[in-house]
């Protein structure tokens, strides 16, 4: 199958998972499944459009004199990009065109080994959108996360980041060594740093069973992730990624948000709650389309093995 | 006044009633009082940090003998006195039947929502083994847990009445917080009533008002009491009550239950089916 027929096959899985990753407020009353569970995605409601944001004004700051993360944030520019591809595509099949969200390398693609890029494009097949953890409901991956609205605070030297579907992140930044190894996490073990104006998170003890994007792209659980928040005035937060992982790549490379991360007026409440997995009627839907494309050996290959690429490279 | 709106007034009152008339032991002898907790940067009882129970509520919140895979134990229910759930007749029989169907393996025809990794419900997400973290703002306090990244947002200071129950019902109801004293109190309204209490089978209808009490005992160590308050279940309300241990040496990591069925080899593409509550 040509590469562009594979692409637009991957479009109609990416449009099952839409229907989990949802926008907050249309969830809960479009995806009820019974009164248990819908597709509903928690998260502040209300709040954002319409609610007063003050202008723009110097960097808030706490008694420390660093800055003052606290409250909403969004850097999706009201899209999903980052949740379904990161490199430039096109329109179609409900999902918008979009520019790269790489900034580097220049060229905006991700500088996958050999291996790698054909591992991505086999993720990426329509046939495979069942092993997309976010269709089960499991962990967003953490560049997945800057595609939804999110709220910061502090919490003495910790920075918190609640995130949507209940995911939240603690970023301490006062600790300098990183877990044992043998501790593996979804969103990995972040420490934080002050860099001036940027808060600097550093985050390893991957699990590498997350992936990046609907569109398949990964990196190992030997991958070492930096973020990089600089906040520039009380309403602008610049956020990088940059991904280091030798098993896969064959340089680093850094991507950003959609948009640089705009202040949001404090959402209403917090009254939803996120059952995408109590509502989860989509999940066998994805299931039936791997088991027809593996035949009866769908059941059998699960839980799935992923190709760990050349055995040089890695840290572990 | 708008019906909506009065009963956003009725169901005010109602847990207005229910706070005063839950914890009678507490009234007696409040809690915390030979400690004085630090503040935070906004005036309150500094409650933050990774809590965690070490006990076997999960199992059973009544004193029980040894099952299966279960140590006996005593029960946590402080009131009434007789550390019994006060069942309604109707309502024990279905405990018994909901301890019946927990014997199965397989998580779609076992009948422990838990066994599904479906949202285990206020009070029992404190137990459930796994521990969580508090985090206070100024306006808001978040309790994340590490089972399955859940968290609750309990807004603490301008608390705006719990929706109507026709529109917003949860497993974990909707939290509604306040400072009294050194004691974070939550109100949880707005049940769906298909959460459970622990792996005994004890459970509430959608009725259910539960008044949480977390009050700092000592630097380590935290008091959480529950009150359950459900006309439709129990004759009467009744309160549980436990120690929390502060879990120093390394923060909220991650269990996924979704994805431990995964690990296992089971699809959780079961369809999701809701019967109405019973009760």
């Amino acid at each position: 199958m040509s590469m562009r027929g594979r692409f637009l096959l991957s479009v109609t899985t990416a449009l099952f998972l839409a229907a989990l990753i949802t926008v907050p407020a249309a969830g809960q009353a479009a995806g009820q499944a019974g009164r248990g569970g819908g597709a509903g995605a928690e998260g502040g409601r209300g709040g954002g459009r319409g609610a007063a944001v003050p202008p723009a004004g110097p960097i808030p700051r706490r008694a420390d004199g660093k800055p003052d993360f606290t409250g909403r944030w969004d850097g999706s520019g009201g899209v999903l990009h980052n949740t379904v591809i990161l490199e430039e595509h096109p329109g179609g099949f409900g999902i918008q065109a979009g520019g790269t969200l790489v900034v580097d390398p220049k060229d905006g693609t991700i500088p996958y080994q050999p291996w790698a890029l054909a591992e991505r494009n086999r993720r990426r097949e329509d046939a495979n959108g069942y092993e997309d953890q976010v269709g089960h409901c499991e962990f967003y991956e953490i560049a997945r996360l800057a595609s939804f609205a999110f709220d910061m605070m502090h919490s003495g030297p910790q920075v918190v980041i609640n995130h949507t579907q209940h995911i939240t992140r603690v970023i301490d930044t006062s600790r300098r060594e990183h877990l044992p190894q043998s501790i593996r996490l979804w969103l990995g073990d972040p420490i934080g740093r002050w860099e001036g104006d940027t808060l600097v998170v550093d985050t390893t003890n991957l699990n590498g069973k997350g992936r990046m994007a609907l569109g398949g792209d990964f990196y190992s659980a030997d991958a070492h992730l930096v973020e990089r928040f600089a906040m520039k005035d009380s309403n602008t937060i610049n956020w990088t990624l940059t991904v280091t992982d030798p098993k896969v790549f064959a340089r680093p490379w850094t991507m950003t948000s959609h948009d640089p991360m705009k202040r949001l007026a404090p959402a209403a409440n917090f009254d939803g709650e996120d059952t995408c997995h109590e509502g989860n009627v989509d999940l066998v839907h994805l299931k039936n389309v791997y088991d027809q494309a593996h035949g009866n050996g769908g059941a059998a290959r699960w839980p799935p093995v992923y190709p760990q690429g050349p055995a040089t490279g890695g840290t572990r | 006044m708008r019906i909506r709106d009065l009963r956003c007034v009725v169901l005010a009152a109602v847990v207005a009633v229910a706070a005063l008339s839950g914890s009678p032991l507490t009234a007696q002898a409040p809690a915390g009082q030979g400690f004085t907790p630090a503040k935070t940067a906004a005036g309150h009882p500094d409650l933050q940090g990774v809590w965690r129970a070490w006990n076997l509520a999960k199992y059973d919140l009544e004193a029980h003998g040894a099952k299966p895979g279960v140590p006996a134990g005593l029960g946590f229910v402080v009131d009434p006195a007789d550390g019994k759930i006060p069942y309604q007749p109707a309502a024990r029989k279905r405990r018994a039947e909901n301890y019946a169907g927990t014997k199965d393996p397989d998580p779609w025809k076992n009948a422990d929502p838990l066994v599904k990794c479906y949202l285990p419900g206020v009070p029992r997400i404190t137990y459930i083994g796994w521990p969580f973290q508090i985090i206070q703002a100024a306006d808001i306090v978040t309790i994340s847990y590490e089972w399955s990244h859940k968290k609750r947002l309990i807004p603490v200071t301008k608390v705006a009445p719990p929706p109507d129950p026709e529109d917003v019902n949860n497993w974990n109801g909707v939290p509604r917080g306040r400072w009294e004293g050194n004691t974070l109190v939550v109100d949880n309204t707005n049940f769906n009533g298909y959460a459970w209490f622990d792996m005994a089978g004890n459970f509430s209808s959608p009725a259910l008002k539960v008044v949480e009490r977390y009050t700092l005992l000592g630097p380590d160590t935290l008091q959480y009491e529950a009150t359950m308050t459900d006309p439709k279940v129990y004759t009467r309300p009744w309160t549980i009550r436990m120690q929390l241990q502060r879990q120093k040496d390394v923060g909220i990591l991650d269990y996924e239950c979704t994805a431990m069925l995964d690990e296992l080899g089971i699809h959780h593409t079961w369809p999701r089916e809701f019967e109405p509550p019973e009760f």
